[in-house]
C-alpha cells in the first residue's frame, strides 16, 4: 500500500471547497459531516437540558427517598431502581448532570480566568516579569495536581464548610456559598487553582507572536495606549484558539468531581453527584449492581461525547490535524 | 548535553523547596491536629504529644528541621501510626504503587502504541475506525467507573480475579488494567496522528523511491521518527499512572502509597503527606528530565546547550 498517493478525507474537501465560504462556515461543515461529533453534540444538548430542567423531567424528588424502596430493583415506577435509601436514581441522575456540567464548565471558566490573566501579563510584559512567572509556571508542573486538589479539598472543607456556625466576614459569606450550592463552590475553586498552568502558558506563547506582529506595532505607532492595545488587539486574537484547548479540558474537569466526589470531598451529600452515586452504589455492587451502572453509564456517555464532540471541533478548525 | 542535564538537575532543588512549602503550609493551615479525638484529650497528654512531634516549635522552625531530615533522607516518625517511621511506610507502600504503576504503564505501552502504528497503516479501513472508537472509549471511562465494571464481570460474575487487596500477581490484573486503559487509548490515539504526519515527509518518500519494502519504510523509518511526540507523552504519562494509582487503590483497597495519602490527611500525619507529596513530585520532574534527554537521542536535529 502506498501512503503517499493516499489522500485523506480533510484533502479531499480542501480541494472541494469554493473559496468564497468563511473560515468559520467552512470548519462548521466539517464538524457537521464528521458524524462522531454530530452525535456528541446531540447528546451534550439533551444532556443540557436536562441539567436545566431537571426539576421538570425528573419524575422524583433526587434528595428525598421513600425508604421502603430502598435498594429496590429497577421498575416500572422507577426504571432504573431505587438507591441504598429508596431515592430514584433517574431522578438523582438526571440532578447529577448538573453537578458534573457545571463541574466541567465552572471549572474550566475558573481555571481559564485564572490561566488568560497569567498569561496575558507575562506574554505582554515580557522580559524579566515574563521569565519569573514563566518559572513559577515550570515550578508548579512539579506539582503532583491529584495530590495537591486532595489536600486543598480537605483544607476548604475543614477551614469553611464543616465549622457548623457560620461565621462573619469573607469565611461565612465562602462558607455560605458553597452550602448553598452543595458543596460545589469549592469543587470550582480547586479546580481553577490547580488547572491553569497550560492555559497559562498557551496564552503566554499567542501574545508574545501577536504582541510582535505588524497591526499591533502600527497601533502602537499611532500612540494607543497599552491598555488598549492588550485588551483591543491582542486578547481578541488569543482568545478563540484558548477557548477551544480549554473546551478540550472540560472531560478531565468532569472526572476531577466525580473522583472527588467518590472519596467523599466532594459535594456534600445528599446532593447527586455521579461519582457519589458510584462510591455509595459501589458498596452495596455485589447485590444490586445497577446502582454502578447507571451512574457509571452516565458518566462515560457524557464524557464520550464531550471527547468527540472535542475531537470533531479540533479537526474542523484545522484541516491538517488527522487525529 | 551534559550542561543541560546538569542544570536541569540543579533546577529541582526550588521545585522541591517551593512543592514542600506550599504542602507544608497548606497542611498545617487545615484546622485540627493529630491528636483530634471524639473525646479529647486531657491538655497535659496533648501537649506531651505536641512536644515529642515538636508541633509545638514555630512553624518556620518545623519547616526548617523537616527540610533537614529530607536531606538526610530522614522523613521522620508517622504520627498515626506509633511504632513506624515515614521510612518504614515508604519501603513498605511505595514499591506496591510503583508495581501497579509500572506494569499499568508497560502494558499502556505494549498494547497502545501497535494499536496506533496498526490504525495509522489501516488508515480509514475498517480496522482504524473500530480501534479508534474503542480508544475513544478508553479515554471516556473513568477509573471510578471503570473498576467496578471490571470487578463485577471479572471477580463476581467469571470469577477469574480476587475482588480487591493485593499480594498475588493476579490482585495486579484488574487495578493495572483499569488504570492503564485511559492512557492505553492515549498512546494509540497519538502514535497514530504522529505515523500519519510522518508518512508525508519526503524521506519516507525518498525510502519508498529507493525500493525498500514497506514494513521497512513503516517501520525503520515512519515508526522511529513518529515515536517523537509519543516519548514526549509517555514521561508524564508515566508520572501521571503513578499518581493515578491513588485513585485505583482506593477502589480496589491496594495498600499503596495512596491509600496512605488520603487516609493521612485524614489522621493529619503531616510528616506522610509531606513524604508521599514530595515523592510524586520527584517523579515528576524526573520523569520531564527524561522526555528532554529521549528527545535528543530520538532526533538527531535537536541539540541541547
Amino acid at each position: 500500500m502506498a501512503f503517499h498517493t493516499k489522500k485523506t478525507r480533510s484533502d479531499d474537501e480542501t480541494v472541494k471547497a469554493p473559496p468564497s465560504r468563511s473560515l468559520t462556515r467552512d470548519a462548521m461543515r466539517r464538524l457537521m459531516k464528521n458524524r462522531g461529533a454530530v452525535a456528541g453534540g446531540i447528546i451534550l444538548l439533551l444532556l443540557i437540558f436536562a441539567a436545566i430542567f431537571a426539576d421538570f423531567v425528573a419524575p422524583y424528588s433526587a434528595t428525598e427517598g421513600d425508604i421502603l424502596n430502598n435498594y429496590a430493583a429497577p421498575t416500572a415506577a422507577h426504571p432504573f431502581g431505587c438507591d441504598f435509601m429508596g431515592r430514584d436514581v433517574l431522578s438523582r441522575l438526571l440532578f447529577g448532570a448538573r453537578i458534573s456540567l457545571a463541574a466541567g464548565f465552572v471549572g474550566a471558566i475558573t481555571a481559564f480566568a485564572i490561566g488568560v490573566t497569567f498569561g496575558l501579563i507575562s506574554g505582554f510584559f515580557g522580559g524579566k516579569t515574563d521569565n519569573f512567572m514563566m518559572r513559577i509556571v515550570d515550578i508548579m508542573y512539579g506539582f503532583p495536581t491529584l495530590l495537591l486538589i486532595i489536600l486543598l479539598m480537605v483544607f476548604f472543607k475543614s477551614s469553611f464548610s464543616v465549622s457548623g456556625v457560620a461565621g462573619a466576614g469573607l469565611r461565612g459569606v465562602l462558607s455560605n456559598l458553597d452550602r448553598s450550592m452543595g458543596g460545589m463552590f469549592f469543587i470550582f475553586l480547586g479546580i481553577g487553582l490547580t488547572s491553569w498552568l497550560g492555559m497559562a502558558r498557551l496564552v503566554r506563547g499567542m501574545t508574545l507572536s501577536v504582541r510582535n506582529t505588524e497591526y499591533v506595532e502600527s497601533a502602537r505607532a499611532i500612540g494607543t495606549s497599552r491598555t488598549r492595545i492588550l485588551f483591543r488587539h491582542i486578547l481578541p486574537n488569543v482568545l478563540g484558539p484558548a477557548i477551544v484547548a480549554q473546551a478540550l479540558q472540560i472531560p478531565g474537569f468532569i472526572q476531577y468531581e466525580a473522583f472527588l466526589s467518590f472519596i467523599g470531598l466532594g459535594v456534600n451529600p445528599p446532593t447527586p453527584s455521579w461519582g457519589m452515586m458510584l462510591s455509595q452504589g459501589y458498596l452495596a455492587m455485589r447485590s444490586h449492581f445497577h446502582l454502578v451502572l447507571w451512574p457509571a453509564l452516565a458518566i462515560s456517555i457524557t464524557l464520550f461525547a464531550f471527547n468527540f464532540l472535542g475531537d470533531g471541533v479540533r479537526d474542523a478548525f484545522d484541516p491538517r490535524q488527522t487525529r | 548535553m551534559f550542561s543541560f542535564i546538569v542544570r536541569r538537575i540543579l533546577w529541582t532543588i526550588p521545585v522541591i523547596l517551593i512543592v514542600s512549602s506550599i504542602t507544608f503550609l497548606l497542611m498545617h493551615s487545615v484546622p485540627g491536629s493529630p491528636f483530634t479525638r471524639e473525646r479529647a484529650l486531657p491538655a497535659a497528654i496533648q501537649k506531651n504529644l505536641e512536644a515529642k512531634y515538636h508541633l509545638d516549635d514555630p512553624l518556620w522552625k518545623q519547616y526548617i528541621d523537616y527540610m533537614y531530615g529530607f536531606l538526610r533522607l530522614d522523613f521522620g516518625p508517622s504520627i498515626a501510626y506509633r511504632s513506624r517511621t515515614v521510612n518504614d511506610i515508604l519501603a513498605q507502600q511505595w514499591p506496591v504503587t510503583a508495581t501497579l504503576g509500572g506494569v499499568a504503564f508497560l502494558f499502556a505501552v505494549v498494547m497502545g502504541i501497535p494499536l496506533g502504528v496498526l490504525s495509522a497503516v489501516k488508515q480509514n479501513t475498517l480496522i482504524d475506525h473500530g480501534s479508534m472508537v474503542v480508544a475513544m472509549l478508553g479515554v471516556s471511562i473513568p477509573a471510578i467507573a471503570l473498576g467496578p465494571f471490571l470487578i463485577w464481570i471479572f471477580a463476581l460474575k467469571l470469577k477469574w480475579f480476587p475482588v480487591a487487596t493485593w499480594g498475588s500477581p493476579s490482585h495486579i490484573v484488574l487495578p493495572a488494567l483499569t488504570l492503564s486503559t485511559a492512557y492505553l487509548a492515549r498512546f494509540a490515539r497519538i502514535t497514530r496522528a504522529s505515523m500519519l504526519q510522518v508518512v508525508r515527509e519526503e524521506y519516507i518518500l525518498a525510502a519508498r523511491a529507493k525500493g525498500l519494502r514497506e514494513i521497512v519504510v513503516n517501520l525503520r523509518h515512519a515508526f522511529r521518527n513518529a515515536l517523537i511526540p509519543v516519548t514526549t507523552i509517555a514521561g508524564p504519562a508515566f508520572a501521571d499512572i503513578v499518581t493515578g494509582s491513588l485513585v485505583v487503590e482506593q477502589i480496589f483497597a491496594i495498600p499503596g502509597i495512596g491509600k496512605y495519602y488520603v487516609q493521612s490527611i485524614g489522621n493529619r500525619d503531616y510528616p506522610v503527606i509531606m513524604a508521599t507529596t514530595l515523592l510524586f513530585a520527584l517523579v515528576i520532574v524526573l520523569m520531564n528530565l527524561l522526555v528532554d534527554i529521549s528527545y535528543a537521542m530520538l532526533d538527531p536535529r535537536i541539540r541541547y546547550s
